[in-house]
């Protein structure tokens, strides 16, 4: 190796920009790392596979810049995962100076394969052991600098969550983009240019090398390990797996701490919820009621019922979506996810799916838009397609308000929790049928490995969570200022617009009729509204949703949901806010008199199924690589949830 | 990975080099880096640090840069070493009946895990087989039982005695998948092929690693291994590709 030109070329003082690539095992802290070292606040989280996206940052040192770009984690450069594919392209094609590789100095034994791999790269390398404090805990002790002299890269220890080591870490990344790198040791450059091939190859030559490797990675082991691990220092991850992954209550407590998660959404959210609905109403009122111009001006109502009204509606959800994203953020982090992966796999292998489809799939709680991208993590193209087709069945946080608003109006207090839990689980269970279904006919195929690690739990620290959750909300919130803004004026103004010239009710006046002030308000609202364009739209294809109960109020509203399923809320405030002029003020308490339960569970059955959002069918448009499946998921649900719907609505009409 | 028995712990890496300086010595009376590097199908630049470590373990003598010779104790040593891969050779090609080829790159995988013991008494076993009157008549029934697997009436009892007797000595097929929470084993070997085996061998699933079976899930599948300083779930269907040998408490 030593009479091989390197790559990468000495740089001169001259060149003051530095690029370097961030690779490494998933779950090893390599996004920390990053964290750590540009400042950026990216995701972090406990379940190999988090990283999706391509990340940049840059630091300044002394005089120079380094750009540093964060490449998905990967177990070897032999694997072919999407993922582990846009690793090993960037790491065997890509353009950078330095790679900096980090390993989890817990697992070191595993890590040194990746570790390996890539220094036959010849890159300049620079070795990370992270997560080093954890490894002195647990009394391993390495000899860093003799780990340096055998592989010939500067190797460095840090902790990243504490910060420990990252100055160094700089400086060696600086100090090794100036100069090339050192030859290993001869025994070890033997090995390396034996194994060379290992990158291109699968054939029984693959294990024998694969052994070589794993004799070299032990021979380098007992050199350079000082103190060896206890043998009990995974003992308090055991303790708890031994309850939360046990055979038989395994899967219960999975099941209650999801229902947990949901009920104290509901519960820790009731009173903020309270806050912010007040505080929209007083501001319409206040508005309302210091008007200069006068009561009938378009621009009032623009501003009170269609902005205030609209975005005021989805506003109010906002406690309820961040306390959900909190306990996912935070079971996520822990590394409680990957057990429940091992406790689903199976389950979800008999679907046809893949426990690596569970993360995908409970990040759709959230938003299906992030869960269809963690289907990257899926290696097998069927598996990955089946996920991200029934991945809208997860009821995302968007549903969210249409539940909110469905159930607190509908069914007495004791039923709202299991409710709500039966929705979500509806929803899953009807995405494992669909699955099934699926990868019996169109994604027919053999099942994939299932070779998951199980991390050691780590506490997160509260920035992580707090972090992750913030990003989480203000993608919402971003939503709620930008999309359904523009959607909430629109709406408007399809329900207000045209306006008729004379109304039914005033010649019902001048034909004789006694009517009240009030009476006749309500009539002309109503007359106004089905004069609109959405009124019109929504009244011509009413009797094609008659057989699940929707009136063209509901038709109206749910046709505002393609665009983001909350709008499906802000539009039902206005529908009913123009239309109704009755005792009952605010829309819960309209729906408790107009709907019946089995309206209700209709309604709810078609939002959840039908109609993934125009979000949904662009991201997967651009995950799958095709408009056949974006647009083939969005007719099919829609069908699908039609045909529910009736069904439900039908079998209510019986009971 | 200390040098008082130099030939005694060469890496692998370096045993085939050396095994190959000594074909190369003794077919043509020298070896040559050029020709190394293509006996060995490598970049001969890349030949050069094997060649400085040979030289520091006093095995080969490399002062000329491009003539290799064998020093009196390289020359024991490759000797040794080739002995020992003509017999694994030999084994899997006259014994085993497999095709020269196979036989060749099988025995080039396995020889570098075996002890000397072991060898000795593959050779044993060889001359039990040759010489010994039993051994031949074990060795014509065995190429005669070639059906091992299939109902063939006259072959089935001879097979079914076999089985017994290997299940016995407890040298039947045991994989992952057949052992019990809390027992331990050694992997011999993965079964599976292409990406899955690929995965497994990228996850440290690899011969002579041992493994500890921590728990299985609600229905039996996937089964939860410790290895040594993590842990890692797997389904049924792949525990069941890997092979094991059952290891006692006290073991390493």
């Amino acid at each position: 190796m030593t009479n091989d030109p390197p790559r990468q070329q000495t740089r001169t003082p001259e060149s003051r920009t530095i690029r370097a690539v961030l690779a490494g095992n998933p779950n090893c802290g390599k996004t920390s790392i990053f964290n750590g070292l540009t400042g950026a606040r990216q995701r972090v989280g406990n379940y190999p596979g988090v990283t999706v996206e391509k990340r940049e940052g840059r630091w300044t040192e002394g005089s120079f810049q380094v750009q540093m770009r964060d490449l998905p984690g990967a177990y070897s450069l032999t694997s072919y995962s999407p993922e582990e594919r846009v690793a090993r392209d960037e790491l065997l094609e890509g353009d950078y100076d330095v790679v900096v590789v980090v390993i989890d100095s817990t697992t070191i034994r595993r890590s040194l394969t990746f570790a390996l791999q890539v220094l036959q790269t010849e890159a300049n390398v620079v070795l990370c052991l992270n997560m080093a404090d954890e490894a002195r805990r647990s009394g391993q002790k390495i000899d860093t600098s003799k780990l340096g002299r055998l592989l010939g890269v500067p190797v460095v220890e840090t902790a990243a969550h504490t910060g420990e080591g990252l100055d160094s870490l700089k400086a060696a990344i600086l100090a090794s983009s100036l100069q090339p790198r050192r030859a290993p040791q001869p025994e070890i450059a033997a090995v390396l240019e034996d194994t060379r091939t290992i990158i291109e190859q699968d054939d029984a030559a693959a294990l024998h090398r694969s052994q070589r490797f794993a004799i070299t990675i032990a021979g380098i082991l007992d050199q350079v390990t000082v103190e060896a691990a206890r043998p009990d220092s995974r003992a308090s991850t055991t303790r708890i797996d031994t309850v939360l992954a046990h055979r038989w209550f395994g899967l219960p407590i999975f099941l209650g701490v999801m229902y947990a998660v949901f009920w104290l959404t509901f519960t820790l959210g009731e009173a903020p919820m309270g806050w912010i609905e007040s505080g929209v109403n007083w501001l319409g009122e206040a508005i309302d009621t210091n008007w200069p111009g006068s009561p009938d001006s378009p621009l009032l109502s623009l501003l009170v019922d269609g902005i205030i009204g609209g975005v005021g509606g989805v506003l109010v959800f906002l406690p309820n979506i961040v306390l959900l994203f909190l306990g996912l953020s935070f079971l996520e982090d822990t590394g409680y996810l990957a057990r429940a992966a091992y406790l689903m796999d199976r389950y979800l292998s008999r679907v046809g799916l893949h426990g690596k489809s569970f993360l995908p799939l409970v990040t759709g709680f959230g938003c299906s838009i992030p869960g269809i991208m963690a289907t990257r993590t899926i290696e097998n193209e069927r598996d990955r397609l089946a996920t991200m087709f029934v991945l809208p069945l997860m009821s995302c946080g968007a549903r969210l308000p249409i539940w909110m608003l469905v159930i607190p109006a509908l069914f007495a207090p004791a039923l709202r929790a299991p409710m709500m839990w039966g929705i979500y689980l509806f929803g899953i269970l009807l995405a494992m049928i669909l699955a099934l279904i699926l990868r019996g006919t169109v994604l027919k195929g053999d099942p994939t490995p299932f070779v998951l690690e199980m991390p050691p739990y780590r506490l997160p620290t509260l920035r992580s969570v707090i972090t992750r959750m913030a990003e989480r909300s203000w993608m919402y919130l971003r939503k709620a200022g930008t999309v359904i803004l523009g959607i909430s004026i629109i709406l408007w103004a399809l329900t207000t617009y045209p306006r008729p010239d004379s109304f039914q009710v005033d010649e019902d006046i001048a034909a004789g009729a006694q009517l009240t002030e009030q009476e006749i308000d309500g009539r002309r609202s109503a007359e106004r509204l089905q004069f609109s364009i959405t009124g019109r739209v929504g009244t011509a294809i009413e009797p094609f949703f008659r057989p699940l109960g929707f009136d063209w109020r509901i038709v109206t509203a749910s046709l505002g949901a393609f665009a983001a399923k909350e709008v499906f809320v802000s539009q039902m405030s206005i529908v009913y806010a123009l239309g109704e002029e009755g005792a009952e003020t605010d829309l819960q308490s309209k729906l408790r008199r107009d709907f019946s339960p089995r309206l209700g569970i209709a309604l709810m059955i078609f939002m959840l199924v039908g109609t993934p959002c125009m979000a949904t069918v662009a991201v997967v448009r651009r995950e799958s690589g095709s408009w056949k499946w974006a647009w083939g998921q969005f007719f099919g649900l829609t069908a699908l949830a039609y045909v529910l719907a009736m069904t439900a609505y039908a079998i209510g009409g019986l009971v | 990975m200390s040098d008082q028995t130099a030939a005694s712990n060469l890496t692998p890496a370096l045993e085939d080099y050396l095994e190959t300086i000594y074909r190369l010595v003794a077919k043509s009376g020298f070896a040559r880096v050029r020709d190394i590097a293509k006996a060995r199908d490598v970049n001969p630049a890349s030949v050069t640090p094997a060649m400085k470590r040979l030289d520091q373990l006093g095995l080969i003598d490399y002062q000329q840069r491009e003539y290799v010779g064998l020093t009196t104790e390289g020359e024991t040593a490759g000797r040794r070493i080739y002995a020992r891969h003509q017999i694994l050779t030999r084994f899997f090609n006259k014994f085993l009946g497999l095709p020269a080829d196979v036989a060749e790159r099988d025995a080039c995988t396995t020889e570098h895990n075996l002890s000397a013991e072991t060898v000795d008494q593959l050779v044993r076993l060889f001359e039990y087989m040759e010489v010994c009157p039993e051994g031949k008549d074990h060795l014509s029934r065995f190429r005669a039982c070639s059906a091992v697997h299939d109902n063939v009436p006259e072959c089935e009892h001879k097979c079914n005695s076999f089985t017994l007797i290997t299940d016995a000595s407890g040298t039947h097929r045991l994989t992952i998948a057949d052992l019990e929470p809390g027992q331990r084993a050694r992997i011999r070997q993965i079964e599976s092929k292409g990406a899955v085996r690929q995965r497994l061998l990228d996850m440290g699933i690899l011969p002579h690693v041992h493994i500890e079976v921590a728990r299985v899930a609600p229905a039996g599948d996937p089964v939860w291994i410790k290895m040594q300083g993590y842990e890692l779930a797997l389904r049924m269907s792949e525990a069941k590709a890997v092979t094991v040998e059952p290891v006692t408490e006290n073991s390493p």
